[in-house]
């Protein structure tokens, strides 16, 4: 009877022990290694799999195919919905004060509060949840997780199915600043060369030059084909390594100086609903620290505005058949 | 002919398939019910694994090699839920239409019993990951990706014409998949009237999404009771549908062997058996990939194809916005419904094999008009529905969707409609 209980004995200390030492570095869970955090406005998956358990961490996953995050998430992180929860639902618009007000109660978000925004997709809509985010003065604590939920997983780092309990938060939303929003009388004005400032247009070549209207499958359309006058066409993965991470701070400068974008004059970022041009909102503003705003109306608002100049490199007329 | 372990077979394979069968048995390839000689039937009985065997092989490869290449899990997963689903609907004779017309024909209520355990086994599953991805279920949002579907006049019409559709072919659309892979003459012909249903549903989809199925309200259970509310309801209403099923169980047979790799392999699994596997499939492959359906992948690939031809309208109002099979335009050659349709076809074909139950035929004319007439049905009726009698019914109802329980109901009502109709008329068996 002695032996088989030491036996197990044996094997149990033998798988235990190694654990151990892995145990020992975690408790205080690192109190948010400041450093790390303070300057970056990103976060590396070593770094956020080390803090997990933080209480002044908040992990928020904004993923764009539904089921993701239910199926499996970073451990603590909670769930926003962009359709739902970012946006207004009726009128186009970005989520209003009570709204936003309410989500950040749920998610236990503070003015203090790190917060590590992470999703699908090469973090678009995690980059869109931080300009909405930024718009609410939750801008500096706001990281974004560096190459996302394509990394973690690729990294075979753990993943969760349970739902993270936070206390709320009794955080109270003001009216957002525009200062990180362009409008279509601001895209108006630079198009018209009334203001000196750049736009930088972050869809597919082919969408840029009018061949195609939008991406294959897209309902959400506009009239006209082609782009804003004056815009310049970094599509946004050229900011992106193959592993998802971005690209380092000075190989960003040289991607963006090259378009004649260093950050001397204000830019304009623009796509075709907004989303994905937050990305590249976030790496101007957040990572090279240029004046930066998104106009999230883009090309389904300009490019079905009345009277407005528009250029079409593919010579894309419209015409009744 | 009744099969091995004593139940009736369906129409769409006893009646068609006795010959053949009688053929093959006598070539030494049948053994179970009368092989002539011992030796000849155990070389075809060797034959016979080894090619199961290797079908079994094949399918554990790919799913080992899809699931090595980024983003390959949901791949790999889907081909081994399918694999199993295909198993257990082959060896259990899981045939929402056979054990429907098992009880109102043959009195035996054994099949549908089987069913309702399918459900009662899939409702508790699905509360134990619902209640953990989804806390509070009370608010706007939908559980991810359940099929919860709009509840309306269309619906039930969709119900009714799946139903006939299963009367008329035999079969609903996966028991004629599992079919094909039994070698049943009508399931090939079911399954190109399905994809042309499909079509069918495309085009009458616009003005019926007009009248009615915009303003049809999308009702979810858990949001008014509550999980366990909801977890309670419908098992009481499955009681209450079992009571009277219960009433009617036969005397129990004398188990003929006790030998178990005879149970598993040769004998049909009693239909209660599949439904617990059934529920447990349904669970797990929410868990990890997405509700159990089968029509995603036909619809998908008929939308596209019948697209490609100029044949749909331009656009197909809202129809994307709905949970159900999604039909939504494939981009890549490998799909998560597309493979596991594969793996059931193949992994029932490997069962049927092994049991004797692979019996080939050339189709006769009459099967050829009701399965093409039959699956045109099922087609419309799975496209207007937003899925079948798996993503409709069994997902939907394990979800706490209204929509699989109204669709439920008209599809077996339409089916016993049909069945009278063409019994009287002596058009069906």
């Amino acid at each position: 009877m002695l032996r088989p209980s030491a036996f197990l004995f044996a094997v149990a200390a033998a798988v235990l022990l190694p654990v151990a030492p892995a145990a020992a570095q975690e408790p205080a869970a690192q109190p948010v290694k400041e450093g790390s955090t303070k300057e970056s406005p990103l976060v590396s998956t070593e770094w956020l799999e080390k803090n997990l358990d933080s209480k002044k961490i908040r992990i928020v996953e904004v993923s764009v195919e539904p089921g993701v995050f239910e199926r499996g998430h970073i451990p603590n992180a909670q769930n926003v919905s962009w359709h739902t929860d970012l946006v207004e639902t009726v009128s186009r618009d970005i989520a209003g004060p009570e709204k936003f007000t309410a989500l950040a109660r749920r998610l236990g978000v503070d003015r203090d509060t790190t917060i590590v925004l992470y999703g699908d997709n090469n973090n678009w809509f995690a980059a869109w949840g931080a300009w909405v985010f930024a718009q609410y003065g939750l801008t500096d604590n706001v990281k974004l997780l560096d190459g996302g939920r394509k990394k973690w997983e690729a990294e075979k780092r753990p993943l969760d199915t349970r739902t993270a309990d936070v206390p709320a938060s009794t955080f109270t939303a003001q009216a957002p600043s525009g200062k990180l929003r362009a409008r279509f009388a601001d895209v108006l004005a630079v198009a018209k060369k009334e203001r000196d400032e750049q736009i930088l247009d972050i869809r597919s070549p082919d969408e840029f030059s009018g061949k195609i209207i939008a991406p294959a499958g897209i309902q959400e359309l506009a009239i006209r084909a082609g782009h804003i006058p004056g815009s310049v066409n970094i599509p946004w993965a050229k900011a992106v390594n193959p592993d998802g991470t971005l690209k380092s701070k000075e190989e960003l400068k040289a991607l963006y100086a090259a378009a004649g974008i260093d950050g001397s004059k204000p830019i304009i970022t623009s796509c075709r609903i907004g989303e994905r041009s937050s990305h590249s909102w976030f790496v101007l503003s957040r990572i090279l620290g240029y004046d930066a705003r998104n106009y999230d109306g883009s090309w389904t608002e300009y490019g079905n505005a009345v009277g407005v100049p528009v250029v079409n490199l593919a010579g894309t007329v419209w015409g009744g058949k | 002919m009744t099969s091995p372990d004593g139940l009736a077979e369906p129409v769409g394979s006893v009646s068609f398939a006795a010959k053949p069968a009688r053929r093959l048995a006598r070539a030494g390839l049948v053994p179970v019910l009368a092989g002539p000689s011992p030796i000849a039937a155990s070389r075809g009985l060797a034959l016979r694994v080894a090619i199961a065997a290797l079908v079994a092989a094949g399918l554990a490869t790919a799913a080992w090699r899809l699931s090595g290449e980024t983003g390959g899990t949901r791949l790999a997963l889907s081909l081994v839920f399918g694999a199993l689903f295909g198993l257990v609907l082959q060896r259990s004779r899981f045939c929402f239409s056979c054990q429907w017309r098992d009880f109102l024909v043959l009195g035996d209520p054994r099949g549908m019993l089987g069913i309702l355990a399918a459900l009662a086994a899939g409702i508790a599953g699905y509360a134990v990951v619902l209640g953990a991805w989804m806390p509070d279920p009370s608010g706007t949002r939908l559980a991810p990706d359940a099929h919860i579907g709009p509840v309306g006049p269309v619906l039930v019409l969709a119900g009714l014409a799946f139903g006939t559709g299963m009367a008329l072919s035999g079969s609903c659309i996966s028991a004629h998949l599992y079919r094909l892979g039994e070698g049943s003459p009508t399931a090939p012909f079911a399954l190109v009237g399905t994809a042309l249903g499909f079509v069918l549903g495309f085009l009458t989809w616009n003005p019926l999404y007009l009248a009615s199925i915009s303003d049809a309200p999308v009702l979810w259970l858990p949001r008014h009771l509550g999980y366990a509310g909801t977890l309670a309801l419908s098992l009481a209403l499955l009681a209450a549908l079992a009571w009277p099923l219960l009433r009617r169980l036969p005397t129990p047979e004398p188990a003929a062997r006790s030998d178990p790799l005879h149970a598993v392999f040769v004998a049909r699994w009693p239909v209660w058996i599949g439904g617990l596997a059934v529920g447990a499939i349904g669970t797990l492959s929410y868990l990890r990939v997405g509700p159990l359906g089968v029509t995603a992948e036909i619809g998908g690939r008929a939308r596209q194809a019948a697209g490609s031809f100029g044949l749909l309208p331009e656009r197909l109002e809202g129809l994307d916005t709905f949970r159900g099979c999604a039909t939504a335009v494939r981009d890549a050659l490998l799909t998560p419904n597309g493979l596991f349709v594969g793996g059931l076809v193949l992994a029932s074909f490997a069962a049927a094999l092994v049991a004797g139950q692979f019996r080939p035929a050339l189709p006769t004319s009459g099967q050829v008009v009701r399965g093409l007439t039959g699956g045109l049905l099922l087609g419309w009726g799975a496209m207007t529905g937003l899925g079948c009698s798996v993503g409709t019914l069994l997902s939907g109802i394990m979800a706490g969707a209204v929509s699989g329980w109204v669709f439920g109901v008209a599809m077996f009502a339409g089916a016993a409609g049909t069945l009278w109709v063409g019994r009287r008329m002596g058009v069906l068996a």
